[in-house]
């Protein structure tokens, strides 16, 4: 009984394909029932399909389109606040002076942080903290983003002073008084290729919902 | 003698540019990996000719396996009064011991995935634990965003591509007694859709796409063929489609076990061996059997209801 050898055959020459005609054209000796597990079988796979796909499509989207960050403490403060969840457009994103941006700097730390770029390659940063302000080639920011005046940061000024070298960033946090960014040496000035993506929108809570 | 030819040459030919083209893109990842980022930082370096070689390679592979799918010679698809047209029992040959052997092997290194994720799991799983009672009782402790969950529910999906693999090789040796072949292999395709998403939490914050993308085209390539494969007993089947995705799931799963070897990875190195042999078994067992599907005496496919009287 279990020679299978024997019993499975191919017919190569002589039995010709059956006829691939509708369903409703056969004979249907096995009944509804035998046709409606059959439909059943059938409906089981595309469901699963469709998940399958749709997790696919989402990770791929989420990949090397967009991602949803989540905020983690407050020197974004008052833009973005602990625990927002933001969405963040990767493709094709090159970084510009006033975006906001996910950046991993592994230096840091192995998990992500959100900063706003300050300056982007070749332009110069100044940060005078007596006056509250940082130049860019000169020219003051005007900055209505920021937290609070900002103070000499506990580990000194750090870098106050640089041209940011070509393929880099200098990014800051909004909330000067509480964040490790670019003036940190820990940090410093920021590799493009660290950079995730651009934030253009607080998803969630719904209440804080807005375009970055 | 020259039907054995016609017979195999489907066959040979898939399994041989898949091979070579899984051996060329494995070559071309090891060659990325030792030039194509930098020593210091891991940072890649932008136009590296491995990363550029490597994508055209992959695209042209994407576009030859296309071809020689759309050239692959069908049969009408088979036909029984209970089962109307599906592909059941395609991947049957009593007499062929590779693809039984093929996928058999590939169920237990699924299985094999299971005590490292577990552990893994359960490492994050204490880390988690620990920094909240850290927390709890007032101490400076950061929680981790990673609780082990994933990695444990992925143990729990290779132990069920374990079973759906196991019962796939078994329909290769003997039809099922309802007659789903194929159709276990949904199993380890929705098991894919975890360890795709543990892979993903894994690189979340990782900006550089070379590091994971491999490793994640080569999850989602072996969850659309498994699924494929599951579609295949029924009426819903798309066999030139499998056998596209069972090629692009050897190649980049190829690829992907070279980082996995850089990286020390052997979860992810076991079921990615797992999904290859797999592909690998359907690349040999299936070009034949879709040109003249296999037969039990002289009808294509068992009575109804598994009442098969030999």
């Amino acid at each position: 009984m279990e020679n299978w050898e024997s019993e499975v055959e191919r017919n190569w020459e002589n039995t010709p394909a059956p006829d691939p005609g509708p369903e409703a054209d056969q004979p249907d000796p096995g009944g509804g029932k035998a046709r409606k597990e059959a439909s059943d079988g059938r409906d089981l796979y595309l469901n699963i399909r469709v998940l399958v796909i749709m997790m696919t499509a989402f990770v791929l989207m989420f990949t090397f389109v967009a991602r949803i960050i989540v905020v983690s403490g407050p020197s974004m403060l008052d833009t973005l606040h602990n625990g927002d969840l933001i969405l963040v457009w990767s493709l094709g994103y090159s970084p510009k002076q006033g975006d906001i941006v996910v950046v991993t700097q592994e230096s840091y730390q192995e998990d992500s942080i959100v900063k706003r770029v300050i300056a982007t390659e070749g332009q110069t940063v100044d940060i005078n903290y007596d006056t509250d302000t940082v130049y860019v080639d000169g020219t003051p920011l005007k900055e209505d983003y920021t937290k609070e005046r900002m103070q000499i940061p506990t580990y000194g000024e750090g870098l106050n002073h640089v041209t940011v070298p070509e393929g880099c960033i200098f990014v800051m946090g909004d909330n000067r008084n509480h964040s490790a960014d670019s003036r940190f040496p820990g940090i410093g000035i920021v590799d493009t290729r660290c950079v995730i993506g651009k934030g253009i929108a607080v998803m969630f809570p719904f209440h804080r919902w807005k375009g970055l | 003698m020259d039907s054995i030819v016609k017979r195999l040459s489907g066959r040979y030919s898939w399994l041989l540019f898949a091979l070579a083209a899984a051996f060329v893109c494995a070559a071309l990842r090891r060659w990325q990996l030792a030039s194509a980022f930098e020593e210091a930082t891991g940072l890649p370096i932008p136009g590296a000719p491995a990363s550029v070689i490597l994508t055209c390679v992959l695209m042209m592979a994407a576009a030859w396996f296309l071809i020689l799918a759309v050239h692959q010679p069908l049969s009408n698809r088979p036909w029984t009064p209970s089962q109307a047209h599906r592909w059941d029992l395609i991947f049957l040959d009593a007499g062929d011991p590779v693809y039984p052997i093929l996928v058999v092997l590939a169920a237990f290194l699924a299985l094999g995935a299971v005590p490292f994720l577990l552990r893994t799991g359960l490492a994050q799983w204490q880390v988690y634990r620990e920094a909240k009672a850290a927390l709890e009782q007032g101490f400076d402790a950061q929680l981790p965003t990673n609780n082990g969950m994933l990695a444990m529910a992925t143990a729990a999906g290779s132990l069920l591509s374990f079973l759906g693999l196991l019962q796939m090789g078994r329909d290769g040796l003997r039809p099922g007694r309802r007659g789903r072949g194929g159709f276990s292999a949904a199993l380890p395709g929705t098991a894919g859709c975890v360890w795709l998403m543990e892979s993903f939490r894994g690189h979340a914050a990782n900006p550089v796409q070379w590091d994971y993308a491999p490793l994640l085209l080569a999850i989602v390539c072996g969850m659309l063929f498994y699924m494929d494969f599951a579609g295949m007993s029924t009426s819903a089947a798309r066999p030139r489609r499998l056998l596209w995705m069972a090629a692009m799931t050897l190649v980049l799963s190829a690829a992907a076990i070279v980082s996995a070897l850089a990286e020390h990875t052997l979860a992810d190195l076991l079921l990615l061996f797992a999904q290859t042999l797999t592909a690998a078994a359907v690349l040999w067992r299936l070009p034949p059997n879709l040109e003249k599907p296999p037969t039990i005496n002289g009808l294509p496919f068992p009575m109804p209801h598994g009442d098969l009287t030999l």
